[in-house]
């Protein structure tokens, strides 16, 4: 079992390579590679497990969030750069998302509205508009976390309560 | 003709200009190196610190960072005093340094700012530059506290085998709801995509290089509680506004200019996680507890027995904790519909569904959610369907329009520095066929299935480095009974909804009753894989069976050797809190070598005493060998 357990291990690392070589997906992510290569999972190409730890556990997601002489992607001395949080947020967490738009709450949407300037008193609105607004929601997420994040911006804008209280 | 001579008298003066600046800087960097010898700062704990010195078995100093560019002086990994004089000449200069690439004083911005409140730096002689990468990496972290993270231990992985920590900078106005959006500092070794086999053990000896990284939370969440199923226990720490500072600055000093090299027993990801804390306040003296090996639950017991430092501890559940306790929340019928409604989408239109209030459709739609996103995240090639299942069954939890609601969720295992301390000395005594014994024995690590359970993984062992010396009355004989360099085990009981196999590793020696050998050395290894299954008929009881293969090395064997295999079946049971019991019985067949055959049987029963105190009662029989030991175990 030992054997399985490191050839697992072994499958793990090689997979994430392979995940690199999969990331050039043209237009299904923000404009740096981190989001694209989770992203093109979702068309069923990858599983994202493996590109998960391979960004967190080895080489490559330390130069992501390292500090290092220059930007790599979406990231600065290993910081998100803030016109990429939102969308790097939805891209990586996206199943967790749908599942809490459909369960009408969750760390994950609370997280997204703040990170679109939703303050917390108003997230029980925005949870409930997620909920409404599921399955067009999921659709538009299936096509880039940036089509996601603007139709939750169309849906804020155009809500009673929400386009009043939200900072963006 | 004027001209050159005007700009040869120009040069002239430029030069005699910087010649000027350079001696007053030049005086006053002889003025600061002299401040500092007087005031012995290259002997002070707090540059120790920094610079990651330990003193060596000689008397001198060693840096345990590895990364040349991490030191200013050519001699700065074995002469605290080079270094800080280096240091003082660099921070009169923009040059870049480090990996990093910033002028000194913003590359390791911890040491200027401790020199600097130390030497009373005159900012005109010495003017302080401005550090806007920095300032903007601080800044971005928005901190309010800094939480230690401790994901449990993972069997299934090798480097995970002990658990991990790594530190979350806990952002202001952060809720529990939002703290996923924090940025983490983590320590880890960076493994080559090609390491494969040689993983471990490169690990195990300092071959990779370690490296801090500020990996957000949300992936670090994924990682351990969605893919691994691993629980995590997260300690608010209680720190001042200059300790996290300090804590910060240190930080971004290592994450931007260092490498350790990663030893996995004890310069490992727990080590320089108490070392960034051991900066951030000195007085904690955390590090020089860790002599031989860094165990991460080992450093959670010692930062919570700190008085004050943890001010409240928050249990993140595994999505396996998470679906088992629904699960168990549930009347069978309903634990059945739910699961169902996993295999087939048609349940949802059946009167048993429709029949139920609209919470409860909710609740079952929810956990059958978890379980199909379990299935995709822990399966090597999940199928297609489970997704498509999985949005089926949101969509229609989607049309029940109210949050699902809050569901507390208990953990199997307490936090860990509820548990045993992690090495452990016993002493014994028994018979043995026709003699008596005593024996002393003295283990490494970590945790077997029969020592206490609190704050331990369930059913899962870890045993390293153990022996056992017995002294044998009659034959009047004093030996190496028994050594286990790796004794592993993973149970893991199967349901309708978990179904990882179990499996077993043991690599040792014994002694062995053989042919005419009473008292034989027998090497050993041992492998196995199989399945269990929990029952709560008392309190609670693990059943086993393993198909197993087994090659020994003996001087009682003919041909010195046997190879054969068999199978284990085997009970493990809760009696009370403290009392447990374990039952194996074994057969095995040897083709190869000496041709033979064992039966094997073991009854155990363990008393726990105190946190770190236990009794045994064991009874162990091989082939006309029958062995009995009680011992008392102490975990130190």
């Amino acid at each position: 079992m030992l054997k399985k357990v490191l050839l697992l291990a072994v499958a793990v690392l090689f997979g994430s390579q392979a995940g690199l070589a999969m990331a050039a997906n043209p237009d299904t992510g923000p404009g740096c590679g981190l989001g694209k290569l989770a992203w093109s999972d979702y068309k069923g190409q990858k599983e994202i497990a493996p590109q998960v730890l391979m960004v967190t556990t080895n080489g490559t997601g330390m130069n992501t969030f390292a500090i290092s002489s220059g930007t790599s992607g979406c990231t600065n001395d290993g910081k998100i750069m803030s016109e990429h949080k939102t969308t790097m947020f939805a891209s990586l967490n996206f199943d967790a998302l749908t599942a809490e738009m459909a369960q009408g709450q969750g760390e994950h949407l609370a997280s997204l509205a703040t990170l679109m300037g939703v303050p917390a008193e108003r997230h029980a609105e925005f949870f409930a508009m997620t909920q409404e607004r599921y399955t067009s929601l999921v659709q538009a997420g299936e096509t880039s976390p940036v089509a996601l994040v603007k139709s939750l911006n169309n849906a804020i804008a155009g809500h009673p309560v929400l386009a009043q209280a939200s900072v963006r | 003709m004027l001209v050159p001579i005007l700009v040869f008298a120009v040069t002239l003066c430029v030069f005699a200009i910087a010649d000027a600046q350079l001696s007053d800087s030049e005086n006053y960097l002889v003025q600061l190196i002299e401040q500092a010898q007087e005031k012995r700062l290259a002997e002070l704990r707090e540059w120790h610190l920094l610079l990651h010195y330990r003193k060596n078995l000689f008397g001198g100093y060693e840096s345990e960072q590895d990364d040349p560019g991490f030191f200013l002086s050519p001699k700065g990994k074995a002469d605290p005093a080079a270094e800080l004089a280096a240091t003082l000449a660099q921070f009169f200069s923009a040059d870049l340094v480090g990996r990093s690439k910033q002028p000194a004083q913003c590359a390791f911005i911890a040491r200027y700012h401790w020199l600097k409140e130390q030497l009373r730096f005159d900012p005109a002689r010495l003017p302080p530059m401005a550090c806007e990468r920095f300032d903007r990496w601080y800044e971005d972290f928005d901190v309010q506290s800094i939480s230690l993270i401790f994901p449990s231990a993972f069997l299934n992985n090798p480097a995970s085998m002990f658990g991990h920590t790594l530190f979350r900078v806990d952002q202001k106005g952060q809720t529990e709801q939002t703290r996923i959006l924090a940025y983490t500092i983590n320590y880890a070794a960076e493994v080559p995509p090609d390491a494969g086999l040689a993983y471990p053990l490169l690990g195990i000896f300092g071959s990779y290089k370690g490296y801090f990284s500020t990996i957000p939370y949300y992936l670090k969440v994924r990682e351990y509680r969605d893919i691994e199923n691993r629980d995590i226990w997260e300690y608010r720490l209680r720190l001042t506004e200059f300790q996290l500072q300090r804590l910060l600055m240190h930080a971004w000093e290592l994450g931007g200019n260092a490498y350790f090299d990663y030893f996995f027993f004890k310069e490992n990801c727990s080590y320089h996680i108490l070392a960034l804390l051991d900066y951030a306040d000195p007085t904690l003296h955390l590090t020089d507890e860790f002599i031989g090996w860094t165990v991460p639950a080992d450093t959670i017991r010692l930062v919570v027995s700190k008085p004050g430092l943890v001010s409240d501890i928050t249990y993140r559940p595994s999505r396996s904790t998470v679906i088992r306790r629904k699960r168990q929340a549930l009347p069978a019928a309903e634990r059945d519909l739910a699961h169902r409604m996993t295999q087939d989408i048609g349940v949802l239109s059946s009167s048993a569904f429709a029949q139920l209030g609209s919470a409860k459709q909710a609740f079952l739609l929810d956990l059958a959610s978890d379980y199909l996103r379990y299935r995709v995240e822990t399966t090597d090639d999940p199928k297609p369907e489970w997704k498509v299942r999985n949005r089926e069954l949101l969509a229609t939890r989607s049309q029940l329009r109210f949050p699902s609601e809050e569901f507390p969720v208990r953990p199997f295992a307490k936090q860990p520095e509820l548990g045993h301390k992690t090495s452990r000395a016993s002493i014994g005594g028994g018979w043995r066929n026709n003699d008596t014994f005593e024996e002393v024995t003295f283990r490494g690590g970590y945790h077997d299935l029969l020592d206490p359970e609190v704050g331990y993984t369930p059913d899962a062992q870890i045993e390293m480095a153990s022996v056992t010396v017995r002294h044998y009355n009659r034959a009047d004989q004093t030996r190496v009974e028994r050594a286990t360099l790796l004794n592993l085990l993973s149970l893991s009981p199967i349901d309708s909804v978990f179904h990882a196999p179990s499996w077993k590793l043991n690599v040792g020696m014994n002694t062995i009753r053989h042919h005419d050998c009473q008292l034989c050395s027998n090497g050993f290894f041992n492998g196995g894989i199989g399945g269990a299954k929990e029952l709560r008929l008392l309190n609670r009881e693990v059943l086993f069976a393993f198909a197993e293969t087994e090659a020994s090395v003996s001087k009682a064997y003919d041909e010195m050797h046997r190879i054969g295999g068999g199978g284990t079946v085997g009970i493990l049971a809760d009696m009370t809190e403290r009392w447990k019991i374990m039952a194996t019985g074994s057969y095995l067949k040897f083709p190869l070598g000496d041709k033979s055959d064992d039966f094997r049987w073991y009854v155990g029963s363990r008393f726990t005493l105190a946190q770190n105190w236990a009794v045994r009662l064991e009874y162990n029989h091989r082939d006309r060998d029958n062995d009995v030991l009680f011992s008392v175990q102490a975990y130190f």
